[in-house]
């Protein structure tokens, strides 16, 4: 039996998170995956914020970045394009396309270099409650470890058992469950470089389609949607959408990489005695977007940040709650009010798609704002109204 | 459950499962049968179409 004050189940970047900042806590730290390599494979479109980077004090690094975002397209169904680029509008956000597994496999070497211990290829077959703690159970390659822990941090996916072991709800329904699949391609054509691209409507029904340039001629094409909604396996949504898109009519797959993301919001339950959820697991993804990385990431900084104190203080539920409110101060106003907006989007048809878009040809914004692209809604699609007045 | 060759292990089945029946190792997937209700859910949410109901 191994002893150690915090166990994080999974590397990726809210993993990574929790452990970096649970070590710099002072802290001992074991983070374990199951996988022989950190960061792959991904099952993401890469997107970040420039300045949820900078919130989380990471300095971008030109070994992960692949390409500064220079703008955003919207295409609806009729092929109408709306354009949000760097020259014509003030962005709210300007983002980074990433390398994701050289990202991932840095942001473990982060909480590695704050004093965490990395266990890869090491899958947690079950866990048992015990007093102030939790026994965790692993297997790596045939060997079977026991290691005791005080607190218990589950990062472990959208597929996590560790949450649900522990009697926490999983983050999505599998109503809220997007079916992703996504291939890196090159000869790759763009309109204006630099700009990611999203395709709404039928093509991707409950989601939609993404073309994120990573450079020269490669991009992520990817798309998600709602199983329930849809006729076709994700694969098939998306070899349809390449098979037809003039910008891709060279474009060559040297990767494919499938995955769910849970857009249903977070977690009612975050916390309990001696555990805490984060990232995918806890459902801290923009449900619009499907973006998780920066919200999973401070999700994990404040767990770990709280695990720390709560090894020097106490490790009960009545300490750890206190998570739960840094995560929901710090990801409410982006998850609950992009819920909204994605359950509004999700009742559009793609005619009423389309008739948006062309309200929206010729409109000069100086600054995206929520509420200003809220207000132009409402004066074509009364619905908007309904589901997304609180915005105004 | 079938699981076909060309399965990628990225645990979306395992994430869907209202049970909480399908364990994701690094290479493989393991289903506990038993506890199953057949609901198909993982079945309908793998994007490649790798889940196939094995006939009784």
């Amino acid at each position: 039996m191994i002893e150690t004050d915090v166990i994080v189940v999974g590397s990726g970047p809210a993993g990574s998170s929790a452990a970096k900042h649970a070590a710099l806590g002072g802290a001992k730290v074991i983070l374990m995956d199951k996988k022989s390599e950190i960061g792959s494979p991904k099952r993401c479109a890469e997107g970040v914020s420039i300045q949820g980077l900078e919130k989380l004090g990471i300095e971008p690094s030109p070994r992960w970045v692949t390409q500064e975002i220079q703008g955003v397209r919207i295409q609806t169904p009729d092929g109408t394009d709306v354009w949000l680029t760097k020259d014509e509008v003030k962005l709210p956000e300007a983002g980074y396309i990433l390398e994701r597994k050289v990202f991932d496999k840095h942001m473990a070497m982060d909480a590695a270099r704050a004093g965490a211990e990395i266990k890869i290829k090491t899958l947690v077959t079950g866990i048992e409650k015990i007093k102030n703690g939790y026994i965790v159970k692993t297997e790596c390659m045939g060997e079977k470890t026991d290691y005791k822990c005080k607190i218990l941090i589950a990062a472990d996916g959208p597929e996590g058992h560790v949450a649900r072991w522990a009697g926490l709800k999983p983050a999505a329904k599998p109503k809220e469950m997007e079916s992703g699949v996504q291939y890196e391609m090159c000869n790759v054509e763009f309109e204006r470089p630099g700009c990611i691209e999203f395709y709404l409507g039928s093509c991707a029904p409950g989601g939609y389609v993404w073309i994120f340039p990573k450079g020269d001629d490669i991009a992520n094409v990817g798309l998600a949607i709602l199983p329930h909604k849809a006729e076709k396996t994700a694969k098939e949504y998306l070899d349809d959408f390449i098979a037809k898109s003039p910008y891709l009519k060279n474009a060559q797959a040297v990767e494919l990489n499938v995955g769910g993301d849970p857009v249903g919001g977070m977690t009612k339950k975050l916390y309990d005695d001696n555990i805490m959820v984060v990232g995918d697991a806890a459902g801290q993804v923009n449900p619009l977007t499907g973006g998780g990385i920066i919200s999973g990431m401070t999700g994990g900084m404040c767990a770990g940040q709280v695990a720390a104190q709560a090894i020097k203080e106490d490790c009960s539920k009545k300490f750890l709650k206190q998570y739960d409110k840094m995560a929901h101060e710090e990801l409410d106003h982006e998850i609950k009010r992009y819920k909204k907006v994605q359950e509004y989007l999700l009742t559009l048809s793609d005619e009423e798609l389309d008739s948006i878009a062309h309200a929206f040809q010729g409109e000069s914004f100086e600054k995206i704002s929520t509420t200003e692209i809220v207000k132009k809604l409402i004066k074509v699609s009364p619905k908007a109204l309904l589901k997304l007045g609180k915005f105004i | 459950m079938i699981v076909k060759d060309w399965c990628s292990f990225c645990g979306e089945c395992a994430g869907v499962c209202p049970r909480n029946l399908i364990q994701v190792r690094e290479y493989s997937l393991v289903f506990n049968e038993n506890e199953c209700k057949e609901c198909s859910i993982c079945i309908d949410a793998c994007p490649i179409d790798a889940l196939e109901r094995e006939d009784d």
